[in-house]
């Protein structure tokens, strides 16, 4: 079967200007995604991933190199990409079901059919009963779940998620990627993941994409076999293991090489002064 | 050592109480005594006596509802432009920075001291005090519209940027209500401000409400009455300062 | 999707400020010599530039300023000092600041000015009642800053100056005051601002000198580009103060 990518992103290059000159976040990163499938994007901090995040979502220009998301070329945010932040992005003002309502009402669809279709999404993420509550009432773990059922609800071609997990304790970050995945699966949903988090990428995903230190390459792709339905118990097997050894040289490597590079700017910027 | 009931707060607010109220029952034995002199400081129980008086002569209810009509209008006045105008500083930068500290100054700024100024533009009526009462208050609320507006969370507007809002869309669905709880702080303080003003106005220029019934049993000489009004006044305005501490305390989440 | 646009400059921030006040003031130049409002109500520029020379120019200005400046004078420092006295002793004491704070809270935003005619029976119809309206004004906001700036006094200091013994007198000037500087300076910053407007409007309401007094009687004769003249230098000489005290409380860096 030969169908051409959904997410095609080639040559992408975005350098910076700073106050220590210019710093080149990405370069020349080239990769595709096909349609169902998820793909992470893992590397150390600082490494460009959220940088790839906002190029690929619209939400920074300026950069060299192409992206087309269902063959459109993506010029500012695209309306088949939906974003899920790091950040906490629920609307304090509006109760879940309201929050996840709303790229429906922006799409002027009646009240009750909006409504009632993200009732629908709010099922799916496992908020069923929570309709009603306010962001200020629920954990942390469950107002990233409201964003993503918010961000499946404008119904998207392409989920693109930077460490929307990040602030999450272990267990529920594994639980969490559990519904994810089930999620996933049943809507074939594609989905980039941005992540620095081993175990979750691999969990995940179908293909892992490991990026070097910044400047941020592709260093190497890595090909998850294990098998679908997956849950977290995948996560002691032996196989899990495998394929975590391998991606796991790779980034210790561009982690390591991020924290000197680090500690001697640190040091150069102290011997200035 | 510190006796047991003076440690607990209610313990100490009824301290407070008793002893103002003391306080009170020794200027009443002082002026009847006649160490006070009671042409000057009538008896308290006479103020207190008046008030029932004041109540029903005066008009009370009537003088009551003309200065809350006034203080409506200014603050209709005051969200519409007020907050009309925080949005254009925060919607275009450069304006922001020509004119941010043109507003702060004018909130410095003896606004109600124009007050013959007003009187020549509208006269001696309701608009002169409604415009100085909107003046007065006008300040805070633009300040606080722009910093509330100003403060919205960077992720939220991405999150309206990915949905592809308009700029109308993303000001009234992301911006207002994020900076909402400023905007409410503002318009409380803008309310506050433009309240003294108001009554003070009324009293000044003999015109309107509640301002109007002290200056007018001040010229008529009635003491208990004067003072009792004076009480009844500022009776009224710590009420309106409580209520809307609390109005502005429930609609504004703790952040 | 482009970046966002660059940071105004400060010279094109000053050339916005320079264009919008010029245009304020041609139209005002504009509707005055259209005659729309009834007469002088809207009075030329030069009408009023000349009325504001005039004024600077004359001995009656600066007698009455004078006036006006001492009344206020004497307010803010019986207010101030009692304000203060008051204000620390609340914050020192959690009894005293649980049984009397609230009322001087809930008595701040109120306004003073219709405690005149009983100002004007305890004090005369002269200065003193024009002295008592700028006390009565700026006690409040100078209280209540003291009191919550001694509360917010680092404990340690307190800790420090009964470890030396200091006497009260001694713990004042050396450590509350000091330590209080930046709400004390705001409070009388306030407190110099309502007196101010306590102290002009008893003026204008019964009088027959200061600033106030120069205002009403302007206003009564029609003398619009007088009127303007006074309230124009009355407001530049209060919004300067008020930068300038705002200027004294600015955090002293090493």
């Amino acid at each position: 079967m030969d169908s051409a990518p959904l997410l095609d992103v080639q040559n992408i290059t975005k350098r910076f200007q700073t106050a220590d000159g210019v710093t080149t976040a990405v370069d020349g990163m080239s990769f595709s995604v096909a349609a169902g499938e998820f793909v992470s994007i893992i590397g150390p901090s600082g490494c460009g991933k959220s940088t790839v995040f906002n190029i690929i979502g619209g939400l920074v220009g300026d950069y060299e190199g192409r992206v087309s998301v269902a063959g459109d070329v993506v010029a500012g945010t695209h309306p088949a990409i939906g974003m899920v932040f790091q950040e906490e992005s629920t609307f304090p003002w509006r109760n879940v079901l309201e929050n996840v309502a709303f790229p429906l009402e922006i799409a002027d669809v009646a009240k009750q059919e909006r409504l009632e279709q993200a009732a629908h999404f709010v099922s799916m993420v496992g908020l069923r009963g929570f309709e009603r509550h306010f962001p200020a009432e629920l954990s942390g773990g469950m107002r990233q779940r409201v964003a993503l059922a918010r961000t499946l609800a404008s119904k998207p071609k392409l989920l693109l998620m930077d460490e929307p997990f990040a602030a999450l304790d272990e267990q529920t970050r594994l639980l969490l990627g559990d519904k994810v995945l089930q999620i996933q699966q049943a809507l074939k949903q594609t989905t980039l993941l941005i992540t620095h988090n081993l175990t979750e990428a691999v969990q995940l995903s179908d293909r892992v994409l490991v990026m070097t230190y910044r400047p941020g390459r592709l260093k190497r792709v890595v090909d998850i076999d294990l098998p679908h339905p997956r849950n977290s118990e995948v996560v002691s097997s032996d196989a899990f293991g495998h394929c975590v050894a391998q991606i796991w040289q790779d980034l210790r490597e561009e982690a390591s090489r991020g924290i000197q590079e680090d500690e001697s700017r640190v040091l150069h910027a102290g011997a200035k002064r | 050592m510190v006796a047991p009931w003076a440690r607990s707060q209610a313990g100490a607010r009824l301290f407070g109480i008793a002893s103002l109220v003391a306080a009170i029952a020794l200027i009443e034995s002082l002026i009847r005594v006649g160490v006070i002199n009671r042409f000057i400081v009538p008896l308290p129980s006479q103020i207190i006596a008046a008030l029932p008086r004041i109540i029903s002569e005066e008009n009370v209810l009537h003088r009551f509802w003309q200065t809350t009509q006034e203080l409506l209008w200014a603050s209709l006045l005051l969200a519409v432009v007020g907050i009309a105008l925080g949005a254009l500083l925060y919607r275009f930068r450069i304006l922001r920075l020509a004119c941010e500290t043109w507003v702060g100054a004018l909130a410095a700024a003896p606004i109600v001291l124009a007050y013959p100024l007003f009187l020549v533009l509208f006269g001696r009526s309701a608009t002169t005090i409604v415009a100085i009462g909107f003046a007065a208050g006008l300040a805070p609320v633009i300040l606080k519209t722009v910093e509330g507006l100003a403060a919205t969370r960077h992720v939220l507007i991405n999150v309206g940027r990915s949905f592809r809002l308009s700029p109308a869309q993303q000001f009234w669905k992301i911006l207002l209500p994020s900076a909402l709880p400023s905007v409410f702080v503002g318009l409380r303080l803008g309310l506050i401000f433009a309240m003294i003003n108001i009554v003070g106005v009324e009293f000044l220029i003999n015109f309107g409400g509640l301002g109007q019934l002290i200056n007018e049993l001040a010229e008529r000489y009635d003491l208990p009455g004067t003072y009792g009004a004076i009480c009844f006044v500022i009776l009224t305005s710590i009420v309106f300062f409580d209520v809307t501490q609390r109005l502005e305390r429930w609609l504004t989440p703790a952040a | 999707m482009s970046a966002v646009s660059a940071a105004p400059t400060v010279r094109q921030v000053t050339v916005l400020r320079i264009v919008i006040i010029a245009v304020v003031l041609a139209i005002w130049e504009a509707v005055s010599a259209s005659g729309l409002l009834f007469r002088d109500v809207v009075p030329s520029l030069v009408a009023i530039g000349k009325s504001i020379g005039g004024l600077l120019a004359g001995a009656e200005f600066y007698g009455n300023l004078g006036i006006t400046a001492t009344e206020i004078g004497i307010g803010l420092l019986i207010g101030g000092v009692s304000g203060l006295a008051i204000g620390i002793a609340l914050g020192a004491n959690r009894f005293l600041s649980h049984a009397y704070e609230a009322l001087i809270y809930y008595l701040g935003p109120t306004p003073k000015i219709i405690f005149f005619p009983v100002m004007i029976m305890w004090f005369g119809v002269g200065t003193g009642s024009k002295i008592a309206m700028g006390v009565v004004s700026c006690f409040f906001p100078i209280a209540i800053s003291a009191a919550s700036g001694m509360r917010q006094i680092d404990r340690v200091l307190i800790r420090v100056g009964r470890s030396f013994r200091a006497t009260t007198w001694q713990m004042v000037t050396t450590i509350y005051l000091p330590a209080m500087r930046q709400p004390i300076v705001n409070g009388v910053r306030l407190g110099l601002g309502v007196a101010v407007i306590g102290t002009l409007l008893a003026e204008t309401k019964l009088s027959n000198r200061g600033i106030g007094y120069l205002i009403i009687q302007a206003y009564a004769r029609f003398d619009m580009p007088r009127m303007y003249a006074l309230l124009i230098v009355l407001f530049v000489v209060a919004i300067a103060a008020n930068a300038l005290i705002g200027r004294l409380g600015r955090p002293r860096h090493p």
